[in-house]
């Protein structure tokens, strides 16, 4: 369901590439409209994915509105819900769907669904250290290295980056695993994509944030981990993945990416409180048209992740009416 | 035989006190060496952040030119032969909407030529990061001021102080005039809505008619500072300054954008000591920019201070008034006894304990109250019943209340006998004898307390995550609008700006250095602060020195 959004994306906003790298924001969508009287504050508790993302629209939205104050906690998806339905937050990022369950609980709250807002798309990379000689990985060997129960197909765990598909001094290295902890819609998008719903190892390192991963792959020259393509430095390298053996090998380059190619791409959503028959809080209202505008999409290139297609933002508009 | 047996039973003894004398010795020195070592690591990565290195221009073997600053070498490591003792070099390359990404790693064998041309230029940016290259061209409203390198850099200084005045009256405008009108518009909005919640009458109608009638007017003031912004703006973007990159790419950059033009090859001494002082200054007094990942923290600065502050207000007349019951009323017995072991107790709770109670006591149950009773008219969005800097202080107050209750004790403990019963003697009441004789002798001793309870807070971070602190809080929470000091909002922390800019942020290599120079910073802030508490207990301490005797 989602990867054929994706594709839909990409149909629609491939014109607008053209090949050109960096990528460019689809000229269809419209820059941001000022309108007066938005003040106050705004606060947005979620997704750590999404909190430079948020920070960083908060920069521009606060350009625009010089008077709103911004204040943006990111400690995993996980923490968006109850702060939504606590009210401590108007604004919940996720990097991952929520779950019905978690849709339930603010269902019996407020008695009506949260409004889900699609803002980014984003490709999840596996990372190795940038000395590693391996270049990919289908999902059922990604499966076998983090997985302990495999329920992607493999026949046997992969331990050492020989049984990955390295030769030479690097076959007999074991591999190190670096991962997020559960509160992070990444570790459930990972859980649920490239392990099959299966469990992770208990060896896997689990780190507080997206750029620690990053970090720890960095320094650990054995290293694999997964995080945001947006996260990426020179001190990695991500991986080519494939959907099963004998697939095309696909690279998370941007156009791979929204032609809905690449296997680990998904959406990055912000999640609001609207009631379905009272006008929306100005503030909030304003903040996600910003986020869905050129200037706010034009962030999301800024910070590494892939910016919406017109044909989207113009379905998340409508939703903002 | 016995005299023989005791002499050198004692001089092993004395032996053994003299080993015993150089552990001590040893152990000092080792603490010391320890965190000397530490403050001189912090202090070379976080000061060298600042220093302007020399930019390279780089050909490689396939033709490609990169210019950028060298971070470090190393030696490639492989087993293989052809590679053996190969280096590589790790170059900043910036340029980030070209490239993508602030670094590349380059091997020896890779390399062609490295050479340090003159007219190679670094424009620190307002977005995007420094862009390494040379300079084309000057223009201003599409038509070119000048062209090639040497008359570009003597026309730039001039439009370049032109259009940072814009800039900065462009956020004056924001900041003053409009800023009033959104928040008149915000108290407005605030307003209309408790008058709905109020319920229909003549005067609830008579007010919503004057409430509309105001609005009117602040949307067509809005209108037109909005129109006067928008032009303001498009003159910012008026000045271009078109860059060539290494690769020959043209890049157009608007001289609004940029914050400072350096070049680093043909700088002199005393220049680049004043450009190394110049973003020291900036680092400790800008906003920052970049989700966190440059400019200054001067919030995070302010709102750690501020929390400090505003916690020892609520810690010390708390911990004293504990501590005075403790020792100069409560009669000695077991329940007594048992509140001391309490309170010994509670300072050994681990500190996220009490930010989970005060999440649950102060924001959730104190916080959700003063909403419901105070501030209807904004809900469902939160005031207090949210983490704020009130709440952060009121949570670090109870976790170093016990610090506070044992020096003041022991303050208390101190002051001399002859010197309350000569206070009795002398007519006085109890109350009197405390207040004015035995409070005043014991004001080092609380002093003290409040110095280590400072020192504790400024430190703490856990806690403080779920109870009002983020990452980005642009405004602080004293400003020019009523009421002043606002105690609801969240701020920024040193501590968690170490945490987020070192694990959390998107582009890790290139604020690493960022780490350090934050953390140097609140090691400073945590010893000026210790420091005026210092000089402040020593001169109460001379005062009541000479009267107590």
């Amino acid at each position: 369901m989602k990867r054929v959004w994706i594709a839909w994306t990409a149909l629609v906003s491939l014109s607008g590439i053209a090949g050109a790298s960096p990528i460019q924001v689809d000229e269809a969508v419209a820059p941001y409209a000022k309108v007066g009287g938005v003040a106050g504050n705004l606060n947005s508790i979620g997704s750590d994915t999404l909190n430079n993302l948020m920070t960083l629209w908060a920069e521009g939205f606060q350009k625009n509105y010089p008077n709103v104050r911004t204040q943006i906690e990111g400690k995993g998806s996980s923490t968006a819900p109850p702060a939504l339905i606590a009210a401590t937050a108007q604004i919940g990022p996720m990097s991952r769907e929520m779950k019905p369950t978690e849709v339930d609980e603010f269902e019996k709250k407020f008695g009506y669904e949260p409004t889900q807002v699609r803002v980014a798309v984003d490709a999840l990379a596996v990372y190795v250290n940038k000395d590693n000689p391996i270049e990919k990985l289908t999902l059922p060997q990604v499966d076998a290295i983090f997985s302990k129960t495999r329920h992607c197909g493999a026949a046997a765990a992969i331990d050492t980056w020989g049984a990955a598909g390295v030769s030479g001094e690097w076959a007999a290295k074991p591999i190190s695993l670096y991962g997020r902890n559960s509160a992070s819609g990444t570790y459930g998008f990972f859980k649920e994509n490239a392990l099959c719903k299966g469990d992770f190892r208990d060896t896997v390192k689990e780190q507080p944030g997206s750029a620690s991963v990053v970090q720890g792959v960095t320094e650990d020259v054995q290293g694999i981990g997964y995080s945001g393509i947006g996260y990426k430095t020179s001190g990695v390298k991500a991986l080519s993945i494939a959907n099963k053996e004998g697939d095309e090998y696909v690279n998370t380059d941007p156009e791979l990416v929204l032609a809905g190619r690449y296997p680990l791409a998904r959406f990055l959503y912000v999640y609001v409180n609207r009631h379905p028959d009272r006008p929306m809080d100005p503030l909030v209202r304003e903040f996600l048209k910003f986020i869905v505008s050129r200037e706010g999409q034009q962030i999301v290139v800024k910070d590494g992740y892939l910016p919406l297609s017109a044909k989207i933002v113009g379905q998340e508009l409508e939703k903002l009416k | 035989m016995t005299m023989l047996g005791m002499t050198s039973r004692r001089r092993s003894t004395e032996r053994l006190g003299q080993v015993f004398t150089w552990m001590c010795a040893g152990a000092l020195a080792l603490n010391l060496l320890l965190a000397v070592g530490l403050l001189i690591l912090i202090g070379m990565h976080g000061l060298a952040y600042f220093w302007q290195a020399s930019v390279t221009e780089i050909e490689l073997k396939d033709g490609t030119r990169l210019i950028g600053e060298v971070h470090g070498i190393e030696a490639v490591p492989t087993a293989d032969a052809a590679w053996e003792g190969e280096q590589r070099m790790r170059l900043k390359i910036g340029n980030r909407d070209l490239y993508g990404l602030d670094f590349r790693w380059l091997r020896e064998s890779e390399i062609e030529t490295v050479t340090t041309p003159d007219e190679v230029v670094l424009l620190e940016r307002l977005e995007w990061g420094n862009f390494y290259g040379r300079m084309v061209e000057l223009r201003q409203a599409g038509s070119p001021v000048a062209a090639g390198s040497e008359a570009v850099l003597a026309a730039l200084p001039d439009l370049h102080q032109r259009q940072m005045a814009l800039r900065e009256s462009i956020e004056s405008l924001e900041h003053g005039e409009m800023g009033e009108v959104n928040y008149e518009l915000e108290k407005l909005r605030l307003e209309e809505r408790a008058v709905r919640m109020r319920g229909d009458d003549a005067r609830a109608s008579a007010d919503l008619a004057r409430m509309e009638r105001t609005q009117a007017q602040l949307d067509e003031r809005y209108r037109e500072l909005a129109a006067e912004l928008t032009a303001m703006r498009d003159r910012l973007h008026d000045v271009v300054l078109v860059m060539r990159d290494a690769g020959g790419q043209t890049k157009e950059i608007a001289v609004g954008e940029i914050v400072r033009v350096v070049q680093p090859n043909s700088m002199g001494t005393l220049a680049s000591v004043r450009l190394y002082l110049g973003r020291i200054v900036e680092f400790v007094s800008g906003a920052p920019r970049e989700s966190n990942t440059e400019g200054g923290i001067f919030p995070a600065i302010f709102g750690t201070v501020m929390m400090v502050f505003l916690m020892s207000f609520a810690v010390v007349p708390f911990g004293v008034l504990a501590a005075l019951y403790l020792r100069e009323y409560a009669k000695d017995g077991p329940m007594v006894r048992a509140v001391r072991i309490a309170v010994n107790n509670l300072a050994g709770v681990p500190s996220i304990v009490f930010g989970v109670f005060g999440l649950g006591f102060f924001v959730y149950l104190i916080g959700g109250t003063i909403d419901q009773l105070f501030y209807a008219e904004a809900l469902p969005t939160p005031t207090f019943g949210t983490g704020g800097i009130l709440w952060a202080s009121l949570t670090l107050a109870l976790l170093t209340v016990p610090v506070v209750i044992v020096a003041a004790e022991e303050g208390l403990a101190a002051v001399p006998r002859v010197v309350r019963e000569g206070s009795l003697a002398l007519g006085a009441t109890k109350f009197e004898t405390i207040w004015r004789v035995v409070l005043p002798a014991a004001s080092p001793g609380i002093l003290t307390g409040m110095i280590l309870a400072m020192a504790r807070a400024a430190g703490e971070v856990a806690p403080l995550m779920i109870v009002g602190m983020v990452k980005l809080a642009p405004s602080l929470p004293v400003d020019g609008y009523f009421p002043y000091v606002h105690l609801e909002r969240k701020f920024m922390h040193l501590g968690f700006h170490i945490y987020d800019v070192g694990f959390q942020s998107p582009n890790v290599e290139a604020s690493q250095p960022l780490v350090f120079a934050t953390a140097l910073l609140l090691v400073g802030v945590v010893i000026g602060m210790n420091f005026v508490a210092i000089v402040v207990r020593n001169r109460v301490r001379r005062s009541y020195a000479t009267s107590a005797v």
